[in-house]
């Protein structure tokens, strides 16, 4: 192992892994508001990029600009399967029947997008897609960094909202405690609403990244569910900074088993250390240990 | 002033696992303490969170002012100036003392009254103030009961709904919580109170009510019903029928 290939993959661990825990934030706020484990947040994510594909492919929207669309459309997506599906969820089971309504979305999204954009690969294209830049020996491509960039700026925006915001205090009552919440006025129904719509929204510039750098069909939905997943179980449930810390903890470790030893063994050896912190904080690396007032 | 502030009429409420209150009917009136005592399981946290919203009764009505609350949301109920303290500790561990206390006047959306209540609550609890930027989670049991206090009284609320308040306090907490209670009341404050330390809080209490098995079974003063012989029965896990049985 030479140093270049340990600063390549600590930065795409760092890089990527911003991206992953971008998308990864939206699962870890629903969770934590709303006890709710949200399986589609994968075909969120794949949905997003499809999107950000059919306005740059019928109407040749740069990619980034799409997010002006793809960003609030996806808001609207999640409001609205919210309302429909999670709203009514109710009852002590509500945790555990949610996992069957959203793997239950999840293949009425996956379905229509086969069926819409059929099954075959496709990638996200633009001008910066390809290039990249140098810096000593390792190569930034164009898109990598602006991906970083973008989660770095949403993962700010959505910390800012959480902790000097007036919704933010209502989301982290709601998070810390309901029924609290609701007795000093929350009205933790429509906080519930608007932090699903977010954790959708926030899957618009992580589906366009994902899109742009990786080829993807309906399908890839099942790859990035289990990344997100283990990436929230890793930070802790329900915490912002320990989805971004897992996110990067995820891309660098399977980076450097990749260069280590063989590319086989990445996706092994994160899970190795997943069991490894879970052994040794079952609550994750900032999940707090706490019973939720019912 | 109207006769009474608020009134329970044939209230039947549970959580789906059947009924817990099977028809209450009493009046609570403007003003003083009203407590509210019965055995384990006898309904009386339930009654308490049908008026502040938390849990929506099946039949039945309960009128605050004339007005039926039944229906309205945790937030509606508030806004008509009903608060409750819940029985679990209820503050958020993760933010400070001040957050908190600010937290009672979520509602209120002008800055300026919330500073002005702030001011007047941190004379009124000295631990605001002391504590104002120490993480909830850090205060003792006891403390954050009083911190729990100020913040119920941040919206000016009339009604105040104090769930098992003294649960889990040492004795000498005990004294400045139910001192506190009565400041409560001195400010013009009605507190509707279940309490399991209940001969102490029926002694402080204007009217007493007896609840069991999910009705009303006695109403009266508070020393009327902390002298009435048939109490002892209840909670020595026994029933008012047992107690009215003759003996043999």
């Amino acid at each position: 192992m030479n140093a270049t290939a340990l600063l390549s993959a600590a930065k795409d661990g760092i890089l990527t892994g911003a991206v992953y825990a971008l998308m990864a934030s939206g699962l870890t706020l629903i969770f934590g508001v709303m006890d709710i484990i949200n399986l589609a947040q994968g075909t969120f994510v794949v949905l997003a990029a499809y999107l950000s594909y059919a306005l740059q492919v019928h109407w040749h929207i740069d990619l980034f600009v799409g997010l002006l669309i793809t960003t609030p459309a996806m808001f609207i997506i999640g409001v609205v399967i919210e309302r429909v599906f999670i709203a009514r969820l109710k009852g002590p089971d509500r945790t555990g029947m949610s996992i069957l309504v959203t793997y239950a979305v999840w293949l009425l999204i996956e379905g229509t997008l086969d069926l819409v954009f059929s099954s075959n690969d496709v990638q996200l294209q633009g001008w910066y897609v390809p290039k990249s830049f140098t810096i000593g020996a390792i190569h930034f491509g164009y898109i990598y960094v602006a991906g970083f960039l973008l989660a770095a700026l949403l993962l700010g925006a959505l910390y800012f909202m959480l902790y000097r915001t007036r919704f933010g205090v209502s989301v982290r009552a709601s998070l810390a405690d309901q029924t609290s919440a609701a007795l000093v006025g929350i009205d933790v129904k429509r906080v519930s609403t608007i932090t699903f719509g977010l954790g959708a929204a926030v899957t618009a510039a992580g589906g366009m990244i994902y899109g742009a750098t990786n080829a993807f069909n309906a399908s890839s939905s099942y790859d990035l569910i289990s990344r997100l997943l283990t990436i929230i179980v890793l930070g802790g449930m329900g915490s912002l900074g320990g989805a971004l810390l897992a996110g990067i903890v995820m891309v660098f470790i399977g980076d450097m088993v990749g260069v280590i030893w063989s590319p086989i063994w990445s996706t092994t050896a994160y899970f190795v250390v997943l069991v490894l912190v879970l052994l040794w904080r079952p609550q994750g690396l900032f999940g707090k240990v706490q019973a939720r007032v019912a | 002033m109207s006769e009474t502030l608020v009134t329970f009429a044939g209230v039947v409420a549970g959580y789906g696992g059947g009924d817990v209150l099977k028809g209450v009917d009493f009046e609570v009136r403007p003003g003083g303490v009203t407590c509210i005592v019965g055995p384990n399981g006898s309904g009386k946290s339930t009654l308490l969170k049908t008026v502040s919203g938390l849990v929506r009764p099946r039949l039945g009505e309960i009128h605050f002012k004339g007005e039926n609350l039944v229906g309205l949301s945790p937030r509606d109920i508030l806004k008509k100036g009903i608060v409750q303290v819940p029985q679990n500790h209820s503050l958020f561990r993760e933010m400070t003392v001040e957050q908190n206390v600010e937290l009672g006047a979520f509602l209120e959306r002008d800055r300026r009254v919330v500073a002005q209540r702030l001011a007047t609550i941190r004379e009124m609890f000295p631990i605001v103030a002391e504590r104002a930027h120490d993480k909830a989670g850090s205060l003792s049991g006891g403390q954050q009961r009083l911190v729990e206090f100020a913040r119920c009284l941040m919206l000016e609320p009339e009604l105040v709904i104090l769930d098992e308040p003294s649960m889990g306090l040492d004795p000498k907490t005990l004294k400045v919580m139910f001192g506190t209670i009565r400041m409560m009341r001195d400010a013009g404050r009605t507190i509707l109170l279940v309490e399991q330390n209940a001969r102490q809080a029926l002694k402080m209490a204007e009217r007493g009510v007896v609840l069991e098995n999910g009705k009303v079974r006695l109403t009266g003063s508070g020393m009327e019903v902390l002298h009435n012989p048939e109490i002892g029965a209840l909670y020595l896990g026994g029933s008012l029928e047992e107690a009215r049985r003759p003996r043999p």
